[in-house]
């Protein structure tokens, strides 16, 4: 299962408004040149690998565009 | 393989497809922080009726929000807000708005329902500006900015400290941060929903549209950095000089008291009033 989703019609541009590519440290995301339907361009997820989960795009995205799977650790705790 | 789900959609209204904000808006950060700290009290929609103003900010629980909203008339929310609660003591009552609405055009009403300690969430988004009507000059807009109605720059002084009046006023539990700190807003929220008594959250958010790009302030990212360098935990500030303080937001949770709730007190009021007045018409009839 994938780690990470963006709903690209949700979005608001990563040009914009561009938060998830600031938050995250492990620069997952860039800025892409497709377009919604709503003329917005929102980014694209290049290094998922990288992804360490920390939930922070998926937190400060303000139009709930972003998923993160939880953790696996998380998981196995509860 | 099933697709990732987004946990907070849930609490979205059907009929609503996408947020009523400008992209890179704080108010769509608090609003998942509200959800976020629903959903880890597991608490439901149904617990909460929640009330708004007139603003950018009132439009989070209206009509994002699927669960009962009162929309109200500007400056407002917190007096209906009271009457909702006087009469449906069972269910949580959580005021979500701005600075604009709640402080600058119903700031009396803050003042009484806080003096009251009627059990409430009240959120206020500061953005420091009337951001829906076109970018006008507010109480909280900063000296000298030019804005819409004040070309040359604003000549009032800024209303700095809303969370400072709120306490001067009697609440409960009073908090302030930034939507740079969403993590610690949901703690706060969770234990704002959790307090018997007025509750106010104010929440410093980027208005990048009206306020970040006219003004020159930059984008929300810049927004979100200024915010980061400027806040200052309240631990922190209270080792430091008022001049030392200067510019600096202090954010963290500013007073956790326990106080008399006045729901709690007009109820035990009541039943010592009922119980005289049973007593004295008591005909002897079963």
């Amino acid at each position: 299962m994938a780690t990470l989703r963006i709903y690209n019609e949700l979005c608001k541009g990563a040009e914009e408004c561009g938060i998830c590519l600031y938050v995250c440290k492990e620069e997952v995301f860039q800025p892409s040149e497709t377009m919604n339907q709503k003329g917005y361009r929102p980014p694209v997820i290049v290094n998922e690998d990288q992804c360490t989960q920390c939930e922070n795009c998926m937190i400060f995205c303000p139009d709930l565009a972003i998923v993160v799977s939880e953790k696996k650790q998380k998981k196995g705790s509860q | 393989m099933s697709e990732l789900v987004h946990p907070y959609h849930r609490f979205i209204r059907p009929t609503v497809t996408h947020s009523s904000f400008c992209p890179g808006c704080g108010d769509g950060t608090i609003a998942q922080s509200i959800l976020r700290a629903i959903d880890g009290l597991d608490m439901d929609m149904d617990d909460f009726v929640f009330v708004s103003g007139i603003g950018c900010a009132a439009w989070i629980p209206s009509p994002l929000f699927n669960a009962d909203v009162l929309h109200t008339t500007h400056g407002r929310p917190i007096a209906f807000a009271f009457g909702i609660k006087m009469g449906l003591t069972e269910k949580k009552v959580m005021v979500v708005s701005g600075d604009g609405d709640l402080v600058a055009i119903g700031g009396n009403h803050l003042i009484q329902n806080a003096r009251r300690n009627i059990e409430m969430v009240v959120i206020c988004s500061n953005n420091g500006i009337y951001g829906m009507t076109g970018g006008q000059a507010a109480p909280t807009t900063p000296m000298g900015v030019k804005t819409t109605t004040t070309p040359y720059g604003t000549f009032e002084n800024v209303f700095e400290d809303i969370s400072g009046l709120v306490i001067a006023a009697g609440a409960s539990f009073v908090a302030r941060w930034t939507t740079g700190h969403p993590r610690q807003l949901t703690a706060s929220i969770k234990k704002a929903i959790q307090k018997k008594g007025f509750a106010f959250i104010e929440v410093i958010s980027q208005c990048p549209v009206q306020f970040g790009r006219k003004m020159g302030v930059g984008n929300a990212v810049q927004m979100l950095e200024d915010y980061k360098n400027r806040s200052i935990s309240i631990q922190e500030a209270k080792k430091l000089s008022k001049e030392e303080l200067k510019g600096r937001i202090v954010v963290g949770e500013l007073v956790d008291l326990d106080k008399p709730e006045m729901v709690e007190e007009v109820t035990r009021m009541r039943k010592k009033a009922m119980g005289g007045a049973e007593a004295a018409v008591d005909t002897g009839r079963s």
